[in-house]
């Protein structure tokens, strides 16, 4: 009946033409077997010029538009840092891509390539915002009410990922595809719950009720929700995880050297799926806090694309939970940034993802040539 | 009136499913001579906006038919430059690629038109004219696939690069031109769209059918009289939901916006294990690594 599944890493690769174990190094297991120079390039030089080369490029762009570079970045700093909300905002916006691109991460590492959050992110908002707004439940104290939603929203999200890896096991679906799929599906799934399934009867457009008692509380002293609090406490259990746990070990021996995993007796395949629910689990967590920390209801547009900006903040991040927090606030100050320099200018409200994806792009065009030297000399 | 109907989805089950189809073909080469190219969508999309604005400009969607083509093209040969010759992770690179084409085309077709402004319909290319271009672009691969040198030289490196290799194929070489071609067929396939069925680009008008045709690539085995058919079971529910939505049932019109997807996904279910995955799929060049 039940397919053998793929247990050893050459069947895995086989079945789904996608996680080869290549040998050079890249981007996807940026921590591999070399010297400390080459590791250094990797970790901080390429993100750093990366960033750099992205800038001077929306720059000639800016200036082709017809507005001067200096002055929109100048207008960009200042609306990061001396504008009244600017620090705030920036963290407020990078907490959802915090808690996504951690996930990502997570599954990077072990070369698992999902790029599906963004349907996980909706869906669990939908559960956890449904489950807090539900008759019975709306009426429990404000602590309580979080803790059911957060909870709800990470079991939604890794159900909803966790799909992707069964799909992978049984029948080598391509992760890639079906995660993808499953966003689509998602946004459905949104559609149809905003509109009827968790809809506010009083409404006349599709929203649902607001969260009510389970909103999100400031941090003391700060603009800025719990969300975000809690997402930066995943940073250090994450790396501890990654570089102390067994979990972590197995994630990066499938990562690195799948054999290794064999001999430990794990089959892959378990850690497929656990990486999965991992990631899928913050995307959910990220749905959740996006709403009830920020705008208290749900409604048919929140599919805002975090899911899609996350696999920038991981890639930038190079798949290390420090570097993850670093660039998720260097892109979210991009947002924020952008969005101030608009005001002023003629600036499109696409600019800051065009330079947030150069900065990507230059990454990976930073290893592309890190590799090719390295292979030559 | 039944008759009307069917005929009707039929019709517009074709000409949503050639779009899919020209592009998976595309998607198709590049896998044969193992690269994966998950550009796919990114290069669709841009052929898509180069599609519409060289058929605007010129007022003929030919040329935006051309245009499809050339900047697909050059989106490939770009991708190939990072993946073949950088040997960057090609997972990793090809969806940077498409999440570069996505803001680029949005970011250039909000400056070409002022919000308010309506973007101007451009000139349909019939049903009939897809057709013949599908039926064409389709033969050439199956014979050039098949029946030609190159096309064995270059299944033969999705397979056995090192093989390939030492008889004197240039692996890289082959690669690049495979991915370019890659391109082109992705990027025609985008402008099949918008100067065949709709006439007209919207932001991310592509809406996930480069990945479609990613996962009809598997569902056909890798051999490209399979992925027409795989094509023409998307284009059939994307007809159907479309149809469907307006009429009034008891089920939720959510359902059937996600159907098309769905069925994307069974199909990627459903002959997953089944296939003949090029062996070097994914898996950079390097002379004597191995």
């Amino acid at each position: 009946m039940m397919r053998a599944p793929a247990s050893t890493s050459d069947d895995t690769a086989e079945a789904s033409g996608e996680l080869v174990a290549d040998g050079p190094t890249n981007v996807a297991h940026g921590i591999a077997r070399r010297s400390m120079g080459v590791e250094m390039i990797s970790m901080i030089a390429i993100p750093v010029l990366g960033l750099i080369v992205a800038l001077v490029v929306g720059g000639v762009f800016i200036a082709l538009i017809g507005e001067n570079p200096v002055a929109v970045y100048v207008d960009v700093v200042d609306g990061v840092f001396f504008a009244p909300r600017g620090l705030s905002d920036t963290a407020t916006a990078a907490t959802p891509l915090l808690l996504i691109a951690l996930g990502y991460s997570f599954a990077y590492q072990a070369r698992v390539f999902t790029i599906g959050a963004e349907g996980q992110y909706v869906v669990a908002a939908a559960a956890g915002v449904g489950i807090v707004t539900a008759s019975g439940v709306r009426d429990l104290p404000g602590p309580i009410l979080i803790v059911v939603g957060l909870t709800t929203a990470a079991c939604a999200g890794a159900l909803w990922s966790g799909i992707c890896g069964v799909l992978f096991n049984r029948f080598g679906a391509s992760i890639v595809i079906s995660s993808l799929m499953l966003v689509y599906i998602g946004q459905a799934v949104l559609q149809w719950a905003t509109r009827v399934g968790i809809r506010d009867p009083e409404s006349f457009v599709p929203l649902s009720r607001s969260v009510g008692a389970a909103e999100l509380p400031n941090v003391p002293g700060i603009n800025v929700h719990l969300g975000f609090v809690l997402a930066v406490a995943v940073v250090p259990v994450m790396t501890w995880v990654l570089a102390r746990h067994r979990l972590g070990f197995r994630v990066r021996a499938l990562g690195h050297n799948p054999e290794a995993l064999d001999a430990n007796d794990t089959p892959a395949r378990k850690i497929i799926v656990a990486v999965l629910i991992v990631s899928g689990a913050l995307a959910g967590v990220a749905g959740f806090v996006e709403i009830a920390g920020v705008n208290g209801k749900l409604n048919d547009a929140a599919s805002v694309g975090y899911g899609f900006a996350a696999i920038i903040v991981a890639l930038v991040g190079r798949l290390h939970p420090v570097g993850v927090l670093i660039s998720a606030l260097v892109i979210a100050a991009l947002d924020i940034g952008f969005e101030v320099a608009a005001r002023s200018s003629d600036l499109p409200t696409s600019m800051a993802g065009l330079v947030q994806v150069l900065v990507v792009v230059f990454v990976v065009a930073g290893d592309a040539l890190l590799e090719r030297r390295r292979s030559v000399t | 009136m039944d008759n009307v109907f069917a005929i009707a989805t039929l019709t517009a089950a074709l000409r949503l499913s050639i779009p899919v189809a020209v592009a998976a073909l595309g998607a198709l080469v590049s896998e044969r001579a193992g690269v994966l190219n998950l550009g796919l969508e990114g290069m669709m999309l841009a052929g898509a906006f180069a599609g519409y604005s060289a058929a605007e400009v010129s007022g003929s969607p030919w040329l935006g038919l051309l245009g499809g083509v050339v900047v697909g093209g050059l989106f490939g040969l770009l991708l190939a430059a990072f993946v073949v010759l950088g040997r960057s992770n090609q997972i990793v690179t090809g969806i940077s690629f498409t999440l570069f084409a996505g803001f680029a085309t949005a970011l250039l077709f909000q400056q070409s038109y002022s919000i308010g402004q309506f973007p101007p319909r451009i000139e349909r290319l019939g049903l009939p004219a897809l057709v013949v271009i599908t039926i064409v672009v389709f033969t050439a691969a199956v014979f050039a696939l098949t029946r030609s040198t190159a096309g064995l030289a270059l299944t033969a490196i999705g397979e056995a690069p090192e093989a390939a290799d030492a008889l004197g194929y240039g692996v890289e070489r082959t690669r690049t031109v495979a991915v370019g071609i890659s391109g082109a067929l992705a990027g025609l396939g985008g402008a099949m769209l918008v100067c065949g069925p709709l006439g007209l680009f919207i932001e991310n008008v592509t809406a996930g059918r480069g990945w479609v045709a990613l996962a009809l690539v598997v569902f056909a085995g890798w051999r490209p009289a399979p992925v027409a058919v795989g094509a023409f079971l998307f284009g059939l529910s994307d007809a159907v939901q479309l149809r469907l939505q307006g009429t009034n049932t008891a089920i939720p019109y959510e359902v059937f916006i996600a159907l098309p997807y769905a069925v994307t996904l069974v199909a990627l279910v459903v002959r997953a294990r089944a296939s003949h995955t090029p062996s070097a799929l994914g898996v950079p060049f390097v002379r004597g690594a191995t």
